[in-house]
């Protein structure tokens, strides 16, 4: 077995759904420049080398289907020989393919492969185009396809996590995201994308270009008395509002993974490595207490405990989730999402997983720190926990 | 192109001030169809950096503008009406009121405001164009001062009521520059296309609704006084129980405002010193206290009446005792011939109830009257030339059921003018001559016309412009074709019946099923179709409750089951005859009334109906034909590689959530009406008789009996399951019940045509069989018992 080394990784900013910079963009073209970017930031890189792209996305019809991992080696005019698959584990999915790439090529299967993930929130609804679902499921346990809100408000419950908290947890979010924005942290991490726009005025096609780079979601003004004020969305006399939840988003972020041969032949730089993944199933109804299981799996599985890790990304799916998660584990806060998280900046599902590890390893290299863990709630009931280290 | 009245049309209308009247005006010619160019000022403390900023320069009409399609109910019929709308301002858009076709002003009620706005319009008019004002208390002839010979020959005054979507009148206030033509435009643009009961004034102040209504208003304030009557028992007495809008008359003043109100009340005592009554107009004391304190009604919360809470939380409702100027909770109301009047079915009889008894209830009422007789009468040939335009505006400007003559009829002239003098009043020569007459009457019905007495030429006149209405009123000299407990069918001439339901409500129970076979029957045999139509305030509000209650509760559910085909038989047959059969729809069109809509060949529609299948209100579904007729729509909506489930939602939730349409147009929107075969028709007086024309049409064009359906295609098990999931997450979102979910499956079990394991075609039988058994399984649940007796008991839908 040879070890899988991580050597660059980018990510777009986040684009607000539907209102965003990235309205439109489709996710193949916003991939795209991602990767290009990606291969074009390591000097003297020869994409021939690449066996494929692997990208995780979440709700693959529509301007996502046709395989968008086919698609975008495609689009990013990479050698035709470079291959693509298309990976779905919803908010998963982009860490999920750089587990993927990491056990490919630890076990021989490749030397070099694109892992990561992009979704567009603007162009495809979150249950797809068409929704069909299984009779048998419905009628005995329908609350296998519980909606995501469902599932956040029975966490409330069950996990006793109070509106206030919910809230408190929120606007933390959003002042660490600007905090974090105002001192310039993602700028390096950021590919921006230049938007070509053609749109009409006055009945005349008129054409402008903007140039997206900034995380959209985190709001200035916000306070724990706004969000306080807030409806609850999916249930009646609920607790999850649009507030205390991830934003709806658009985005792509890449990875690079490379074999330890690969590295010493090519003399390439290492940043970081996926030293182990798990994933685990949990009841469905509660969905987003996945990492409470995921991570022990993962640490257990690594011969890791908690004490070894010094930060994490967990995605917040919903801040009761994330608090639930947060209790359960027993972690803490002061390492947890320190740049803020989805309910700030935003959540654009398949893209996700990649994201938080692009911004995990570089918020542990500025603090100087080498192990972390990313980690998400998944739908349907599942979580999925890896372990970073940077190096 | 120049505009004459030749080629007069109306395309676009530019409104010029967006208050409330002004949005609403805007929204009404948006809502017939008109592109509106809507203006209001320029905010005149605009920073510098904001001169050149077109949103900041529009703040104003925005505002106003959003403000205005925030009220209830809604002034607009559906969101495409809002599109539209353009806004602007005065000084940037002023110029684009050269293209419009009529310009409408509706700023404040100043003079000098109004003038310098007509300047503005006078440069840009482009000459042709109707100008009109909405002013309700300047003279019009004081406007057009100074303008040019062209402004003032097309202008004249518009006055429409708040709000303008749904109060129905329109007076139209010609200058002598008034060129006639002009005039007859706007009379008939305003009746046919606005909808709205056009009733031409003379200059006078007021015009002739609120000179009236506002004396009425006046002389009961007068009374109340006088008898020392509450506030409540005015209320009371001057309410549904004579015909008058349930706010009766001090609620009324509550919600138009008491500040209003007294505005218009003061005007009308100074410009009409010469009135044989001018001294009703006095305000009373109690209304300066309301006034002083600012206590002007419902916008501030406070008036004749407020709102409070007691210990427990419970809200009472306090009146003002207009002797020691205190609230109190409102009392219990009796008096003897109040409670005659409700014991009788007809209005006429409950007014003569009051007058032939002597309490102080039928004083208030009788005394009322007499005063508004006398007056009435000595205002012909004042305000108008014609009574009838006295009744119209009142009836369609405050709610009236019947107008001041029409009571006087009911009274009966003689009578009326023994009343007056008791009251020390005189009523005119003119009435005193009719009254002469053996038998005289203001109005008769000749010859299936309506007629109006008219004093001029003392003689009886059709009254003009009703010529191409049907007034079912008119035909009830004659024989009716056919009569049962439940309905009558006219004969409309040229070969066309009418069934019109005289059930309570309209709801339909057996007669009324029995009623409309019975006249397709006869429509079959020797006439070219028939109308279902009739002049009740709503269409029909349902099948009649009482009686499945009856039959549930007893579990006859032999009895029930043939109930039910009965209905489907009969929505059937409304759809499978050899004559096209119309329905003329028009206010609440709920449930079987629904149903019975959506079968029939054609639907010619007021634009005002409020149509929707509101059975799970009541712990049923739709059995009738309408989730059978809808999930066959659904069918038809299909075409190749739809992906269907968005669809097949939006009508599971029309049923499962009891969707009722705001209007005509939304109901197009939900489905409930379609675009190929209904049509609207914007004056309601006008229904019967285009009903009539649309059964002559369809029976021209070579009616044919439409060819039984086997070819719905219903989505099974594929559309199943994701409808029960989603009924699942509602439960557990707590949105609805446990009974509402076990109600919402039944729907999407037959919209879906049950757990068939492919998408299917299948037979319009089949999807009826299914909703018959639905409902006759909730017929057999107690919740739905206790929803139906909720229902009948108070009227409001109960959720268990």
């Amino acid at each position: 077995m040879q070890e899988a080394y991580i050597v660059a990784g980018y990510r777009t900013a986040v684009g607000k759904s539907k209102k965003g910079g990235f309205r439109f963009t489709r996710p193949d073209d916003l991939g795209a420049v991602v990767i290009n970017h990606l291969v074009n930031s390591i000097p003297n890189f020869d994409p021939n080398l690449i066996d494929g792209i692997i990208c995780g996305n979440a709700i693959p019809e529509a301007e996502q289907g046709m395989q968008i991992g086919r698609m975008l080696v495609l689009r990013s005019g990479l050698p035709v020989t470079v291959a693509g698959v298309t990976v779905n584990r919803y908010c998963a999915s982009g860490l999920e393919a750089i587990a993927m790439a990491t056990a490919k090529i630890r076990s021989g299967m490749g030397e070099c492969i694109i892992a990561g993930g992009v979704e567009s929130m603007s162009l495809i609804p979150m249950t797809g185009w068409k929704t069909a679902l299984n009779y048998e499921i419905a009628k005995s346990a329908a609350d296998h396809y519980s909606s995501m809100g469902l599932t956040a408000e029975a966490v409330a419950k069950e996990y006793n996590v109070s509106r206030a908290d919910q809230d408190e947890f929120s606007y933390h979010s959003h002042m660490k995201a600007l905090a974090a924005i105002e001192a310039g942290k993602f700028k390096s991490q950021i590919v921006p994308v230049t938007v070509e726009e053609v749109y009409v005025e006055n009945n005349k096609r008129k054409t402008r270009s903007f140039v997206v780079d900034t995380d959209e979601g985190p709001r200035k003004g916000t306070t724990v008395e706004v969000l306080g004020k807030l409806k609850p969305v999916f249930a009646a006399g609920g607790s999850v509002t649009a507030g205390n939840s991830s934003q709806t988003s658009d985005g792509a972020a890449f990875v690079m993974v490379v074999s330890e041969r690969l590295v010493k032949e090519h003399n390439l730089t290492p940043i970081a490595r996926l030293v182990n993944s798990a994933v685990t199933g949990v009841e469905p109804r509660i969905m987003g207490i996945g990492p409470a299981a995921a991570v022990p799996k993962v640490l257990k599985q690594a011969g890791m405990s908690l004490n070894d890790i010094e930060m994490v990304e967990l995605n917040e799916a919903f801040a009761s989730q994330s608090l639930a998660v947060i209790r359960q584990l027993g972690l803490d806060p002061a390492i947890v999402n320190p740049n803020g998280g989805a309910i700030a900046l935003g959540h654009p599902l398949g893209c996700t997983g990649c994201k938080l590890t692009v911004q995990i390893i570089n918020e542990m290299k500025l603090q100087n720190k080498k192990k972390g863990i990313v980690t998400a709630c998944v739908g349907g009931g599942q979580g999925i926990a890896a372990i970073i280290e940077v190096l | 192109m120049e505009k004459t009245n030749k080629n007069r049309a109306i395309k676009k209308v530019a409104v010029l001030g967006a208050g409330v009247m002004g949005a609403g005006i805007a929204l009404h010619f948006a809502g017939v169809g008109c592109e509106v160019l809507l203006l209001d000022m320029v905010p005149t403390d605009l920073k510098e950096e904001d001169k050149n900023n077109r949103k900041a320069r529009n703040q104003i009409v925005e505002k106003l503008f959003n403000f205005a399609l925030k009220s209830k109910p809604s002034p607009y019929y559906n969101k495409a009406v809002i599109e539209r709308v353009t806004l602007g301002n005065f000084d940037d858009d002023m110029p684009k009121i050269k293209d419009v076709d009529w310009i409408v002003e509706v700023v404040v009620e100043r003079l000098d405001i109004k003038k310098l706005i007509y300047e503005k319009v006078e440069k840009y008019r482009t000459p042709g164009t109707l100008i009109t004002s909405n002013t309700s208390g300047i003279p019009i002839h004081l406007l057009n001062e100074g303008r040019s010979d062209d402004f003032k020959k097309d202008f004249c005054g518009t006055h429409f009521f708040n709000p303008p979507r749904y109060l129905k009148l329109l007076e139209v206030i010609p200058t002598i520059d008034t060129d006639p033509a002009v005039v007859d435009f706007i009379m008939h643009y305003g009746d046919k296309i606005l909808g709205k009961q056009t009733v031409l004034c003379k200059d006078t102040p007021a015009f002739i609704a609120n000179r009236v209504g506002v004396y009425s208003m006046a002389k009961i304030f007068q009374l109340t006084t006088e008898l020392g009557l509450k506030i409540e028992e005015v209320d009371k007495l001057t309410g549904p129980i004579i015909g008058r809008p349930k706010t009766g008359t001090f609620k009324l003043s509550d919600l138009v405002g008491n500040d209003t109100g007294t505005k218009v009340m003061i005007g009308i005592k100074d410009s009409c010193p010469n009135d044989e009554q001018a001294h009703a107009f006095e305000v009373p004391k109690y209304v300066n206290f309301l006034l002083e304190n600012k206590f002007f009604g419902n916008k501030t919360k406070k008036g004749y009446y407020e709102k409070t809470k007691d210990a427990s939380g419970k809200t009472v409702i306090n009146a003002l005792r207009l002797d020691t100027l205190t609230y109190e909770p409102v009392g219990e109301v009796n008096f003897p011939s109040l409670t005659a009047a409700k014991s009788k079915e007809n209005l006429a009889d409950k007014i003569n109830a009051f007058v032939g008894q002597d309490d102080k209830g039928a004083q208030l009422v009788k005394r009322s009257l007499a005063g508004l007789f006398a007056y009435v009468s000595n205002r012909v040939p004042e305000i108008s030339d014609n009574l009838y335009s006295v009744d119209d505006a009142l009836k369609a400007g405050f709610a009236w059921e019947i107008g001041p003559f029409e009571y006087w009829d009911i009274v009966g002239i003689q009578k009326g003018i023994e009343l007056a003098q008791a009251e020390g009043l005189e009523v005119s020569d003119w009435v005193k001559e009719l009254a002469k007459n053996n038998n005289p009457t203001f109005y008769k019905s000749e010859n299936n016309a309506r007629k109006y007495y008219n004093q001029a030429s003392k003689s009886y006149e059709t009254i003009p412009g009703t010529e191409s209405f049907i007034l079912l009123d008119t035909l009830r000299g004659n024989a009716p074709v056919y009569k049962n407990s439940g309905g009558i069918l006219h004969d409309l001439g040229d070969g066309v019946l009418n069934l019109e339901f005289t059930s309570k409500m309209n709801s339909l129970g057996g007669d009324v099923l029995e009623a409309i076979q019975k006249s397709i029957d006869i429509a079959e045999n020797g006439y070219r179709g028939l109308v279902i139509g009739n002049e009740a305030p709503n269409f029909s509000v349902g099948a009649n409750l009482a009686m499945i209650f009856m039959l549930a509760s007893d579990q006859e559910f032999d009895e029930l089951d043939m109930a039910v085909r009965q209905f489907q038989k009969t929505t059937m047959r409304a759809r499978y005859s050899s004559i096209p059969v119309v329905s003329a729809p028009h206010g609440m069109t709920l449930g079987g009334g629904c149903e019975l809509t959506m079968h029939s060949d054609a639907a010619v529609t007021s634009a005002e109906t409020y149509i929707g299948l509101v059975e799970v209100g009541v712990g049923l579904i739709p059995a009738g034909g309408g989730t059978k007729e809808l999930t066959q729509r659904l069918s038809d909506s299909f075409f190749a590689g739809d992906v269907q489930i968005p669809k097949l939602q939006e009508v599971f939730l029309n049923i499962a959530m009891a969707k009722v349409a705001t209007s005509a147009a939304d109901a197009f929107d939900k489905g409930y009406f379609l675009k190929s075969r209904d049509r609207v028709v914007m004056n309601d007086k006008r229904l019967i008789a285009e009903a009539k024309a649309e059964v002559l049409r369809l029976s021209e064009e070579g009616y044919t009996q439409p060819a039984h359906r086997n070819d719905i295609t219903v989505m099974g098990r594929t559309g199943l399951g994701t409808l029960l999931v989603g009924i699942d997450s509602f439960k557990r979102g707590n949105y609805i019940s446990e009974y509402d979910a076990k109600i919402a499956e039944k729907i999407a079990y037959v919209v879906c045509g049950g757990d068939l394991s492919q998408e299917s075609k299948v037979s319009e039988q089949y999807i009826l069989d299914l909703e018959r058994e639905a409902f006759l399984s909730l017929c057999g649940e107690k919740k739905t018992l206790e929803r139906i007796q909720a229902m009948l008991k108070t009227g409001k839908p109960l959720r268990n």
